[in-house]
């Protein structure tokens, strides 16, 4: 039995394209061609999650029962007007808790899990859930449709690692067929994406994270074991750059792939990146970077927290009660990212940065007039704002628990 | 704009990119490559050229003889195969393949993509008793010489014998294969025939790793031409062992003068401080070369030599005497390496052995801890120069399917050979 994973090979998007074609040429003529695509995205599936996966892909199925139940339950429960808050925290609770355990699983020592823990993608397919979910609670979602509702959490080109769409947006998308005119323009949009996203994932990733990160990664180990102490060299500052530029190219070409082919389905999936080296601070950075997910967190745990704590009284200096926001924000998403030390502080380092940059900020409006704004202190701002990241990535990339430790 | 004109302009391109890709990558693109890109590319032991197959056909079709070794083939002093064969004029110029952390395996699959140039000739082999650890081939080393060209040769000329099943597993156990190659290797493996579609697969990646082979191999050599006719330049007019040994004799005794294990002063001084220095004393104790993987492996390259009928010359270094007394490594267990690496030799046929694993406290034999250098070059030309007087032709060898066991892996004893028994059968 065959296995694809996606986007891994110039193949791959051949076969993807040919599959693609009856959907596109529907679409070329007005037509959404629905069920040939639930045909289309169960084969990809099973290509996918089939052969030597064929465990994630009964765990597939089996998170797809259990969640549908409880989007479904809560559903049933919301109609009947009732809206109780500890009911929404069980609901949320027991959807993240197959994630949780997979989170946990996976960190336990190799060889002590006797079976196969989640499947690729398991992330962002809770991130969809637990949005319906939050929204069926707040009321700005009514009526889950089930067709709708599994084709938005299995459609194929995000289904592995986003960028995490929203449910109206895509029914929105998914209940009409685009103009001619659009439609070409969508197309557009996709080859661009998609050709974009070989130069970033293909070429300059290559270079980056095939070519030179693990001759970087060598010379670092064993300069580093030679020096003792911290074992700090200028390796672990290369590393840091190349680690980061991989991280960039990498990821950013594979949202590049995943948007493009979803142009091709006319879906309008979300961009996940827009030049984030760029940034001219942290918050700038975070609106840039990864921005489907950073604005997940924005809209599902930031700002809930914001509005429960304010409710509750428990912060009253709003400036204080933005400040735990964002602790807590960033907590989650490092432990998500993993519950090892250096997701964790990777965390903590982006909320201290984050929470810094706002009393920057703060402290710069009230002195606008001492405080000198031109070129150059707009060009020293991003190359400060890059290193910062840069550090995180250092962190992020668990090198430093491999130099200290031996163990990633 | 008219629709029909929006889709060429954008599809257009992407047609375009498509045709240009099959056009570089499926079209078999030829070239030839100048006689001093071939000097070059035979004494840089550059990895691209060891992965590569078309510099070597062009070299083996040019004189050039393999010398199939491992890390001391980078000891270009004075005496080194490469500048005597150029001081000397000599018929033959060798090229260089292996490296550190190459071993039989990873020569195996090297030499898949040149078998049709090395039939009926020649070729030099210095098999260090140090490659067959208990772990056989380093799966680390193997990433940095696995040729996924001459991978995907190999399994496309496999048949189902032992050899070829056996090749493919060891390569299977490896890290970094994947796609095409790993599943053509598995069937190998299994002894299952290839589909037509593995095969048609497997030669579209043939066909873009030989043209990369083709445009890529030769761009960033390392170059030592200059070095190596510099070195050549210095030596007598006429070839005199006696005069070589003196010369030998001097530079050896001029660049060892930092330690009493007669190592290399830049050698010793950039490799061991106090503290490596204590940490090895002593830290051989428990090497051992006699039972590895190794000697399966070892056959892989034994049974390529039979297919090719190729005539091969066997050079088994020594261990400088001095450091292996320091680092308490086992004389003993080296001879008894060195006497089953034989037995596996001479019982199939292959009798050609230049034995010089005793000769390790012979003054500047060696130029380091375990490379042969400026003395024991000579050794090794002196053997080499008589092989390469022997005209060319087919040679015959009897295989045996016992060294591809387990068993044998982990043989200790050896009996003696009888060369007429064998040569008999």
């Amino acid at each position: 039995m065959i296995n694809l994973q996606p986007y891994s090979n110039p193949q791959y998007f051949l076969i993807l394209l040919a599959a693609l074609l009856p959907i596109i040429i529907g679409l070329y003529f007005g037509k959404r061609l629905k069920i040939y695509e639930a045909l289309f995205t169960l084969v990809f599936l099973v290509l996918t999650f089939g052969g030597v996966k064929w465990q994630e892909g009964i765990n597939l199925l089996l998170w797809l029962v259990f969640e549908f139940c409880l989007t479904f339950a809560y559903q049933h429960y919301r109609k009947q007007g009732k809206n109780k808050t500890s009911i929404f925290y069980l609901t949320v609770i027991l959807a993240i808790i197959p994630l949780t355990v997979t989170k946990f699983m996976t960190t336990q020592p190799a060889g002590s899990v006797p079976f196969v823990v989640g499947f690729l993608g398991i992330s962002y397919v809770t991130f969809k859930t637990v949005q319906v979910i939050m929204e069926l609670r707040d009321g700005t979602i009514k009526q889950v449709d089930p067709g709708t509702y599994l084709r938005f959490l299995l459609f194929f080109p995000t289904i592995s690692s986003g960028p995490i769409d929203r449910y109206r947006r895509f029914k929105q998308d998914y209940d009409k067929a685009p103009s001619r005119s659009d439609y070409i323009t969508d197309m557009q949009y996709a080859v661009r994406y998609i050709f974009q996203g070989f130069l970033y994932k293909f070429i300059i990733g290559w270079f980056f994270g095939t070519l030179w990160l693990p001759k970087i990664e060598h010379q670092a180990l064993a300069v580093g074991n030679m020096v003792g102490g911290l074992k700090l060299s200028w390796w672990v500052v290369a590393y840091m750059y190349c680690y980061s530029m991989y991280l960039f190219f990498d990821f950013a070409g594979y949202s590049l792939f995943a948007v493009g082919i979803s142009y091709f389905m006319g879906i309008h999936t979300p961009m996940n990146f827009n030049q984030p080296f760029k940034s001219k601070n942290i918050k700038d950075f975070w609106n840039r970077w990864h921005i489907t997910l950073s604005f997940w967190f924005r809209d599902f745990i930031y700002m809930r927290f914001t509005f429960w704590a304010m409710k509750k009284k428990l912060i009253k200096n709003r400036i204080r009660l933005s400040q735990a926001s964002y602790l807590i924000d960033f907590l989650i998403m490092g432990f998500w990212h993993g519950l090892t030390w250096y997701y964790i502080v990777y965390g903590i380092y982006h909320a201290l940065a984050i929470i810094i940059n706002d009393i920057w900020l703060r402290f710069k409006r009230k002195h606008q007039k001492q405080i000198p704004h031109n070129k150059f202190t707009e060009a020293f701002a991003i190359f400060l704002t890059f290193h910062v990241v840069c550090f995180s990535f250092l962190i992020f990339s668990g090198f430093l628990s491999q130099l200290w430790f031996g163990w990633k | 704009m008219s629709n029909k004109r929006r889709l060429w302009q954008i599809f257009g391109p992407v047609i375009c990119a498509i045709v240009l890709l099959i056009v570089v990558f499926q079209l078999p693109w030829e070239r030839t490559f100048s006689k001093d890109a071939i000097f070059q590319a035979a004494n840089s032991q550059t990895l691209t050229v060891f992965k590569g197959v078309k510099m070597k056909q062009e070299a083996y079709d040019d004189g050039y003889v393999p010398f199939y070794g491992s890390s001391e083939l980078s000891r270009l002093d004075p005496m080194h195969p490469s500048v005597l064969a150029e001081a000397y004029h000599r018929n033959y110029r060798p090229f260089l393949l292996g490296g550190p952390g190459s071993q039989s395996l990873v020569q195996f699959i090297g030499m898949q993509g040149t078998s049709e140039q090395l039939k009926n000739k020649k070729a030099v082999v210095i098999i260090s008793p140090q490659w067959f650890t208990k772990q056989g081939q380093n799966p680390a080393a193997f990433q940095m010489y696995y040729s996924p060209l001459e991978t995907s040769i190999f399994i496309l000329n496999a048949k189902n014998t032992v050899a070829d099943r056996y090749a493919a597993k060891r390569i299977l156990m490896m890290p970094g294969i994947k796609g095409v190659i790993k599943d053509g290797l598995q069937k190998v493996a299994a002894g299952k025939k290839l589909s037509d579609y593995d095969r048609f697969m497997l030669k579209r990646k043939l066909q873009v790793l030989k043209n990369e082979d083709t445009f890529f191999s030769s761009l960033q050599m390392r170059d030592r031409v200059q070095k190596i006719r510099q070195r050549a330049a210095k030596l007598p007019k006429r070839y005199s062992t006696a005069a070589l040994t003196k010369i030998a004799t001097e530079t050896g005794e001029k660049h060892t003068t930092s330690n009493q294990f007669g190592i290399d002063n830049q050698f010793f001084r950039t490799r061991f401080n106090k503290q490596i220095l204590k940490k090895l004393k002593g830290s051989q104790k428990h090497f051992n070369y006699v039972k590895s993987p190794e000697y399966s492996d070892f056959e892989l390259m034994l049974s390529q030599f039979a297919k090719q009928g190729t005539n091969v010359e066997f050079i088994i270094p020594p261990v400088n005497s001095k450091w292996a007394k320091y680092t308490g490594l086992s004389e003993k267990m080296y001879q008894q390496s060195v006497r089953k690496i034989k037995y596996q030799l001479m019982s199939q046929g292959f009798y050609q052995i230049a034995d010089l694993s005793k000769k390790g406290n012979k003054p500047y034999f060696m130029e380091d801890t375990i490379h042969l250098g400026w003395n024991g070059w000579i050794a090794v030309d002196k053997a080499v120069r008589s092989f390469m007087a022997q005209p060319d032709g087919h040679y015959n060898y009897k295989l045996k399917k016992y060294y591809f066991t387990k068993k044998w892996q982990n043989q200790t004893q050896v009996g003696s050979v009888n060369k007429k028994l064998v040569k008999s059968n």
